[in-house]
């Protein structure tokens, strides 16, 4: 057996120090660094800090910091096991032992775990700035008490903790700084939506740079705007410099993946909670999605359609994030803030009217998406728009209008009005289709707010019709059902197994 | 090249590329530590190993013998190594023996009433055995007792494979001295194993 004389070299070093600090041994001092490691190396404190992380990071929902957490939780626990098992090193020789120890030296896991809970808590819960700064020096102190607390009880090397503290701190930053970059998923409790990204740093840059290189737009300001009515994406408002040296405001909406994650978790959710509606189909990437409203954008504004005016799109991020550029109504209010008058009404009544003769549907009618300016209504987000749809989504779309009009003003009015647009029986044929589930969510809760029973009182007006049904019972919605079920199970063994592999059991 | 080119290739470097690489590699460690692939040889340390085998003369200091594994019979494998303040305990395990690990446990004294001689494994070790059962299952615990500590090895096997079980992992499992593991750490390594 041969043995590099480094490693002899490295443990007699090692060992003088320790024989240096045993010098300075007392009975209160003993005390006091056995009461400091039980308190910090305790398996209550090890489980503790990860476990809270993670709760905290459930509940403000902000999965990309968890997901980078297990992740990074996992890697440096494996990594610790293979190199101590690599290592295979003996505890401090020739000295007194006075802490308790298990398993091998070299790197000190006890150190590795306690940096990675700190270091966790700092990138993952502390926004950056001054908070983060003043949380390292914190993190710095007790990590600093912990080693000299060992060290005293000669239960580690030195080198066994400088090992741990590259582990635990440094690489955990970098791997965190890859994994969550500030610049991109910045820690905030200022509330919004977790959908809305920040458009600072590297990523308002590069916007900027994709629009003038792809779209040629010389682009002199990006602002969010409209995020409160918008989970789906990240609307903003575009200033561009014109060739005439004038400044356009243009809209856009910044599509990402976790924007096309959330829509197809969500059509998964609504496939097993009320079965398929025939035309909920997830797109598959990013590009897809972008591509999609584009083309809906000009196929609606050369139908006649009051929608804005397609500027194309501009990759940010290959498959990842896009931005589509369009129209931005100057002037215009959502139809909630405006007066909503004979003109108003008519006008959007046509504008359905003109989408069933051009064999459109919009599928996501609500406040929200009408604008209104000088009377005129004007409709925006056209990203679930549908060609060649089905008579009864098309029904849906005229219901939703109805009742986003008729919280303006009275259902006897609207259906008054409706009536010289539509004929008595689609104005029966698009109640008979409309449920719940088909009344998009800002609607809905308009109407719950709202005293009078809307849906009710249309369907009175209206002549009478069975209900369309909406609760689709067949093959798929069953295997789907099944297999979310039994994905979920797998997840909780896995999950169970991950505890066991980053030693958080 | 052109700007646009550019663009995308910087954003797969910068963005995608080490988020990727990280993830990729990590699960993939993951996978492989989770399946058993990842190959960190065995966790008990070879009696042919002197320096890993510090680590269990630590565990116990006045221990004049520490276990450690001369070869492995196919079938066998070991698992479960944990040497502590307290002693150090380790897992057996045989394919034969699905479930029914032996349990080896360096501890400074061991209680061998009830147990009965058996032929010593070591010079100035005394071997006792114990059975629990020996129908429907062949269980007990056998002691190697030598100055300043004792090996304990808890057994259930099935009945039928247990004299063949028996003879392996007493084969498998050795006990080396400390006085030799003393002479080695001083010449190696220049430092005395204990205070």
């Amino acid at each position: 057996m041969s043995v590099p004389p480094v490693l002899g070299i490295i443990t007699r070093a090692d060992l003088t120090v320790l024989r240096a600090v045993a010098t300075v041994r007392t009975a209160w001092l003993t005390h006091l660094m056995l009461d400091v490691n039980a308190a910090l190396a305790s398996p209550w404190t090890m489980r503790l800090v990860p476990w809270a992380t993670i709760a905290v990071l459930v509940a403000f929902r902000r999965f990309r910091h968890l997901a980078a957490y297990l992740v990074i939780i996992l890697a440096a626990a494996l990594l610790v096991s293979v190199m101590t098992l690599e290592i295979g090193r003996m505890r401090p020789a020739g000295i007194g032992i006075l802490g308790p120890w298990q398993g091998y030296a070299q790197p000190s896991r006890p150190v590795v775990t306690l940096a990675l809970a700190l270091v966790g808590v700092l990138y993952t819960l502390v926004p950056a700035g001054r908070w983060r700064n003043r949380g390292k020096w914190a993190a710095a102190a007790i990590l600093a008490a912990f080693c000299a607390a060992r060290l005293y009880l000669a239960v580690d090397h030195p080198t066994d903790q400088v090992t741990a503290l590259i582990i635990g701190w440094p690489l955990a930053v970098v791997a965190f700084w890859l994994t969550v970059p500030n610049d991109a998923f910045p820690v905030s409790y200022r509330g919004g939506r977790k959908a809305h990204l920040d458009i600072g740093g590297r990523r308002g840059a590069a916007i900027v740079t994709a629009l003038d290189h792809q779209l040629g737009l010389a682009v002199t300001g990006v602002e969010p705007c409209g995020l409160e009515a918008s989970a789906g994406s990240t609307p903003l408002r575009i200033q561009v410099r014109g060739p005439d040296g004038g400044t356009t405001t243009l809209f856009g909406k910044l599509y990402a993946l976790n924007h096309l994650r959330s829509d197809r978790w969500y059509k998964l959710a609504r496939t097993v909670i009320y079965g398929r509606l025939e035309d909920e189909k997830p797109f598959s990437t990013v590009r897809r999605l972008v591509e999609y409203e584009d083309g809906l954008l000009r196929l609606m504004r050369d139908a006649g359609l009051p929608t804005p005016r397609p500027y194309g799109f501009a990759e940010i991020t290959p498959e990842r994030e896009y931005l589509i550029v369009m129209e931005f109504f100057e002037g215009a209010q959502e139809i909630r803030n405006a007066p909503v008058d004979d003109r108003v009404i008519d006008d959007a009544l046509r504008v359905v009217r003109r989408m069933w003769d051009a064999g459109i549907a919009h599928r996501d009618i609500k406040p929200s998406n009408i604008l209104v300016r000088d009377g005129h209504v004007l409709l925006i987000d056209v990203a679930f728009a549908a060609v060649r749809p089905t008579p009864w989504r098309q029904a849906v779309d005229l219901a939703d209008m109805m009742l986003t009009l008729a919280l303006a003003s009275t259902p006897e009015h609207v259906y008054e009005r409706a009536l010289s647009v539509f004929a008595a029986e689609d104005v029966a044929e698009a109640f008979a289709a409309c449920r719940s589930i088909t009344i998009p969510n800002q609607l809905r809760s308009l109407m719950r707010a709202d005293e009078r029973h809307l849906t009710g009182r249309f369907r009175q007006l209206a002549p009478k019709r069975s209900p369309v049904p909406v609760q689709l019972w067949d093959i798929r919605r069953v295997a789907v059902t099944a297999g979310l079920i039994a994905a979920l199970a797998a997840a909780v063994v896995l999950f169970d197994i991950y505890l066991s592999a980053a030693g958080l059991l | 090249m052109t700007p646009r080119r550019q663009t995308r290739r910087h954003h797969r470097r910068a963005v995608r590329g080490p988020l990727s690489a990280l993830l990729t590699t990590v699960m993939l460690a993951a996978a492989a530590t989770l399946t058993g692939c990842a190959g960190f040889g065995d966790t008990v340390p070879g009696c042919g190993d002197p320096l890993r085998l510090a680590i269990i003369a630590q565990s116990v200091p006045s221990a004049s013998y520490l276990p450690c594994i001369r070869s492995l019979p196919q079938g066998w494998s070991t698992s479960g190594f944990d040497p502590s303040q307290d002693g150090t305990s380790f897992l057996l395990n045989s394919d034969r023996s699905p479930g029914q690990p032996v349990t080896v446990r360096l501890t400074a004294t061991c209680t061998t009433g009830g147990a009965g001689p058996s032929p010593p494994r070591a010079p100035g070790v005394l071997t006792y055995t114990r059975l629990g059962s020996i129908s429907p299952r062949f269980a007990g615990r056998l002691y190697d007792v030598f100055p300043g500590g004792c090996v304990s090895y808890t057994f259930d096997f099935a009945l039928g494979s247990q004299i063949a079980l028996m003879e392996q992992f007493e084969e498998a499992v050795g006990l080396y001295p400390r006085q030799q593991l003393r002479l080695v750490l001083k010449q190696k390594l220049g430092v005395e194993l204990n205070p």
